[in-house]
């Protein structure tokens, strides 16, 4: 068990040291220049500008840029912002920081909910109509884009019909659309998970066994049947969540909502590099955290993992 | 044993479908200049977000060309990048996860290493990050996306030729000598073919989404070449006055992701010999 | 001992129940503004977070509409955009020159309480210039200041050209004329607090005379500023003001409909909606921007622009009056010359460029190039914000003219640093005013030794037409010089005027005494909402 948890954290620490190089790299390959960036229309200044990239150390050669970076790291420190000046880039993040994950993880829970229920009624109804409705609505859920849904939403729900506000993060009002926007198409993806792991299971001796003892059917389905989709669905939640993370970036820019997600995009489009490096970085932790926890979640229910024998 | 498979595939409704929307889109992009009534990129500001009528039957766009032809147009875009993408990730994933599966050992611990490392990056980050570098174009999102999926076509080439090493037909080719390359090339590949054309499938559909949410976020292709996503892009501010564009390329969009998926399910579920009671 | 069973429970019900846990953070904190009477806040939105609200370093459209409502220079301009005396009540011409003495406002207090005087305004421009500070769009203004350079380079602790003559008189000394100096835009800050507060000084006090104090900064969300009661103009008569950040134009409108804004502007990608929509009509402002939109034509990179009639064919087949009606729905102006209407110095004579493509056809073959033969493919290049105009440009290039042209659109920042840098041959930009006088066009843009002159246009004529005309403080006799400038520039077709979106902005019946001007917002002290 150990040595497994060993091994995972250590693959972790792999992965992000090459996220750091990758994205250092990465952000100071893109085309135009953060000094240019923060001048705008009026960057034709050569002497503010080469001040500029002198505070921030911009005309310094690559790999001592590199050093400092990584040597600011350690130390937890992150460097002030390009684009906000004089801020630190943790107080850019720290905003944002609450939103995004709570967002991805109010969807996530939302598709499990609802994908198990509809996927375990369309495995009980296998063949007829409810089924065959239920896929084809569940295929066109997994194939509409989400921002052409999002849209749609909006103009229905919140000018036509006034339910719901129209952006912003705050109440409880605002998060129910960008929620939604974002679970349809995991929840698509639970069902049908949900419905082919039901549709193997109640084909299994144990279920007719339970049925042949007499237990209540609504007993058999959700405790016996659906109770060992369970683990096969967790795990694929792990994996949904990180993926809910990424998509959040279309929906916080429809719903205008402060959160990790639009910070990426705009950072790397503002050339923040300070901002844009912190947050793939995090995400990349959250990402390759979320893969971690599930495969420690997985080792410590399967015994052949959590009894010593490594995966 | 083919047909047998032809057959039972034909049985599922929603291979069917699905297939029949997807020939229609490949055939749509091959005879693109031949169907579409207007050239993609004739402007004409007088005539500017018209709605459908004859000379144009699902009206115009911002710059009043032709809805219809560039939708046709579009078909192209959208499938040489799923196509594309697809390819390629097949050739690097299948190669390296065969090669990874079946060898094993070290070899298989720095392959899966690299894979891990890079399905650990959050794919639509990667994906604008990636873009972001080269400057939009449909060269740069086809980069883009097979950066982000190749790994998953390793991983699950990897495991089909894990499971595949346990028959027996493989012992036996290793015992008459078969030359390692041959065995995967030759006996291995084509039993795992099946699931990964399955994969392949239902890929091409998420590749065509991640191009339309890439173009959305203005870093796909270039104009005056119209692409599904890039059209939307275009037609939801519109949406409210002029919904067509938006709507029209929406739904093209979404028919033809559903097409790939219900070819992909209809194929997986014929392969599937536990469905079918044996 | 876990259960498989147990602890896939276990895990689902972890997360769902995590996120309500969640809802109780202070992420959930209530952050809308509501407006009920007594309380009134006048909300408005901005297309993204100013980059900083500090008038040191500031240096984009967003954080100048902010930073106008806390910080006030020598002048500012009234609603129709001409320039006003501010924090200075008059100036004269220093004897011997060249140089002013500004007579600066009395009675005016700053946001602490302490009384406004000339200490303040010598402290604020050498904050602008001195070494280690972040200079923004305003340090350029002080170049012409004695013993500016020195300070600079930190050869001198104050700058020798301004002088303290009493609390509220100053006088500012120049190497050579600058007659718009005292309609720069500067902002004058409070020299006792701002010292002590540090580097993020500006998220934390509010150091102006402006009519608003500030009050918070939500990274994201908006600004907010309360109301100034000592204000010299008057106090203003709400609460405060909330600018929203909306960066997208459908939210923005939608949240106008739904009563979170009390004035939209809207953006272009929503212009045309709001303009077909009948509910909007009374609540409609509409009116011209006070940017120049043109077509930059590099005659060095591309042999082929260097003959004039290539260059006037260009001009000859963009239809403007289709561009009005089908690209922006009617809302957008001609633009005639590089000046736009509503800029002091306009020229209101000067008639509207012609569309001719049979013209333009024989005018590219008299220069050589009949049906566009020989002339090898270029680009056309801009950033995304005006792809459908250049891809309508390139199509009449190629399909009228026969000249290969392709769409380039590149991305921000790499187009603003090449377009500097004169390596861009053929693109389309705008220009927005820095302060209301022609000499922001037609020198900033057309000067041979502007850094801004991105097509590299050149000519010493038009040189020495502008540098006499910038020696002349007579308004009346400076623009005719203008006027003269402008006829070289547009008689030589140094480059395409382009028609100029209108600024678009809803106003609810509720809410008075703010609209939109050709520069911006108008002033935000006198507004009132029932």
């Amino acid at each position: 068990m150990w040595r497994f948890l060993a091994r995972r954290l250590s693959s972790l620490l792999l992965v992000m040291v090459v996220a750091i190089v990758v994205t250092f790299a990465a952000i100071h390959a893109l085309p135009g220049d953060p000094v240019t960036v923060m001048l705008s229309d009026h960057s034709a200044d050569r002497e503010m500008a080469a001040r500029l990239r002198a505070e921030y150390g911009l005309d310094q050669p690559l790999a001592e840029q590199f050093l400092r970076y990584v040597g600011g790291i350690l130390t937890g420190q992150f460097g002030l912002s390009f684009r906000y000046v004089h801020t630190p880039v943790v107080d850019v993040l720290r905003e944002s920081l609450a939103i995004s994950p709570v967002l991805a993880l109010a969807a996530l829970s939302l598709a499990l909910v609802l994908g198990s229920l509809v996927g375990v009624h369309a495995a009980l109804h296998r063949n007829r109509v409810q089924d065959t409705a239920i896929i084809v609505a569940l295929v066109a859920g997994l194939s509409i884009p989400n921002f052409a849904v999002a849209t749609f939403l909006v103009y229905l729900l919140s000018v036509k019909l006034g339910l719901l506000p129209v952006a912003g993060w705050g109440t409880l009002g605002q998060a129910v659309l960008p929620v939604v926007v974002l679970a349809i198409p995991s929840s698509a993806y639970v069902a049908r998970l949900a419905r082919t792991f039901m549709l193997e299971v109640l084909q299994q001796d144990f279920v007719r066994t339970a049925r042949a003892k007499g237990l209540a059917e609504r007993l058999v389905i959700w405790r016996h049947a659906f109770g060992n989709t369970l683990v096969p669905l967790a795990t694929s939640a792990g994996v949904m969540l990180g993926g809910l993370l990424s998509n959040t970036v279309v929906v916080e820019t429809i719903f205008n909502i402060p959160g990790l997600g639009r910070l990426a995009v705009d950072s790397i489009f503002a050339r923040d590099y300070p901002v844009a490096m912190a947050v793939v970085l995090l995400f990349t932790f959250f990402y390759a955290g979320i893969n971690i926890l599930v495969d420690l979640f997985y080792g410590l229910v399967d015994p052949r993992i959590r009894d010593g024998a490594t995966a | 044993m083919r047909s047998m498979l032809l057959r039972r595939v034909l049985r599922q409704k929603g291979a069917v479908i699905g297939g029949t929307i997807v020939l229609s889109v490949v055939l749509t992009a091959l005879l693109a200049p031949l169907l579409a009534p207007h050239p993609f990129d004739a402007t004409d500001l007088l005539n500017t977000w018209a709605s459908p009528d004859d000379v144009n039957p699902l009206g115009t766009d911002q710059l009043g060309r032709d809805i219809l032809s560039r939708l046709i147009i579009g078909a192209r875009v959208s499938l040489a990048v799923g196509l594309s993408v697809v390819t390629v990730t097949l050739v690097v994933g299948v190669s390296v996860g065969m090669v990874a599966g079946y060898f094993g050992g070290r070899t298989d611990a720095f392959f899966m290493r690299a894979v891990d490392i890079v399905l650990a990056f959050p794919e639509v980050v990667l994906a604008i990050l990636v873009a972001a570098v080269l400057g939009p174009g449909l060269l740069t999102v086809i980069v883009a996306l097979s950066l982000v999926w190749w790994p998953g076509i390793a991983r699950l080439a990897r495991s089909l030729v894990l499971v595949q090493k346990q028959e027996l037909y493989v012992d036996a080719a290793i015992v008459c000598g078969t030359p390692a390359v041959k065995i995967i090339w030759r006996h291995i590949l084509p039993n795992i073919a099946g699931a990964l054309l399955v994969r392949a499938s239902v890929g091409v559909g998420f590749i065509i989404m991640a191009e339309a949410t890439l173009s959305f976020l203005g870093l796909g292709v270039q104009e005056p070449v119209p692409s599904w996503g890039s059209m939307i892009r275009d037609g939801l501010p519109a949406l409210r006055t002029d919904p067509m564009l938006a709507i029209s390329a929406s739904l093209v969009i979404g028919l033809t992701i559903i097409g790939f998926n219900l070819l992909g399910d209809g194929l997986r579920d014929a392969l599937d010999p536990r469905l079918h009671g044996r | 001992m876990i259960t498989r069973r147990a602890a896939g429970q276990l895990l689902i019900s972890a997360a769902t129940v995590a996120p309500l846990g969640g809802l109780n953070t202070k992420v959930f904190a209530q952050n809308k503004i509501v407006n009920v009477r007594g309380a009134k806040t006048f909300r408005v939105n901005v297309v993204a977070d100013p980059a900083q609200m500090d008038p040191i370093t500031y240096s984009e459209l967003v954080a100048g509409r902010i930073i106008k409502n806390m910080y006030e220079g020598f002048t500012t301009t009234d609603d129709e955009d001409n320039n006003i005396p501010a924090l200075a009540e008059s100036w004269e011409g220093l004897t011997p020159g060249p140089g002013f003495r500004f007579h600066l406002r009395q009675g005016v207090k700053l946001h602490s309480g302490r009384p406004f005087t000339a200490r303040d305004v010598k402290y604020t421009l050498e904050e602008l210039l001195r070494p280690g500070s972040k200079g923004g769009l305003s340090a350029p203004y002080l170049a012409n200041v004695v013993g500016a350079h020195d300070f600079q380079q930190g050869k001198a602790t104050e700058i020798a050209g301004i002088k303290i003559v009493d609390d509220h008189t100053i006088e500012v000394s120049f190497t050579k004329p600058d007659v718009l100096f005292p309609i720069y835009p500067f902002f004058f800050m409070d020299s006792g607090i701002v010292a002590k507060q540090g580097p993020d000084r500006m998220t934390k006090v509010s150091a102006g005379t402006g009519p608003y104090k500030f009050k918070e900064w939500r990274r994201g969300v908006s600004v907010n500023l309360e109301a100034n009661p000592a204000y010299w103009r008057g106090a203003p008569k709400i609460n405060g003001v909330s600018f929203l950040i909306v960066p997208n134009a459908d939210t923005a409108l939608s949240q106008y409909d739904a009563g979170e804004l009390d004035f939209v502007d809207v953006y272009a990608s929503a212009v045309r909606r709001v303009l077909r929509d009948e509910r909007y009509a009374k609540q409609l402002i509409r009116v011209p921007r006070a940017q120049a939109v043109y077509i930059g034509i590099n005659q060095g990179l591309y042999p082929p622009f260097k003959d004039r009639r290539v260059r006037e064919a260009l001009s000859l087949v963009i239809d403007r009056q289709a561009m009005i009606r089908g690209l922006y729905g009617g809302a957008a102006f001609m633009l005639n010359g590089a000046v736009p209407p509503g800029i002091p110095g306009y020229n209101p004579d000067l008639p509207p460029p012609r569309y001719d493509p049979e013209q333009a056809k024989r005018l590219l073959e008299e220069a050589g190039f009949p049906g566009g033969k020989g002339m090898a493919p270029i680009d056309i290049a801009s950033t995304d914000a005006y792809t459908n105009e250049i891809t309508y440009y390139a199509d009449q290039f190629r399909r009228v003219l026969g000249i290969p042209v392709s769409v380039k659109v590149i991305e921000r920042a790499t187009f603003i640093r090449a377009m500097n840098a004169g390596e861009v041959a053929f693109f389309s930009w705008g220009w927005t005013a820095d302060y209301a006088d022609a000499a922001s066009f037609l020198k900033d843009m057309w000067y041979s030794t502007s850094p801004y002159n991105r097509p590299r246009w050149r000519n010493a004529e038009y040189d020495a037409v502008l540098d006499e005309a910038l020696t002349i403080p007579d308004d009346s006799k400076r623009f005719m010089l203008y006027h003269k400038a402008e006829k070289m520039l547009l008689d030589d077709f140094g480059m395409v005027p382009l028609p100029i979106p209108a600024a678009i902005g809803l106003r609810k019946p509720n809410v008075h005494n703010v609209t939109l001007t050709p520069i911006g917002f108008s002033m935000f002290d006198k507004i009132t909402i029932d």
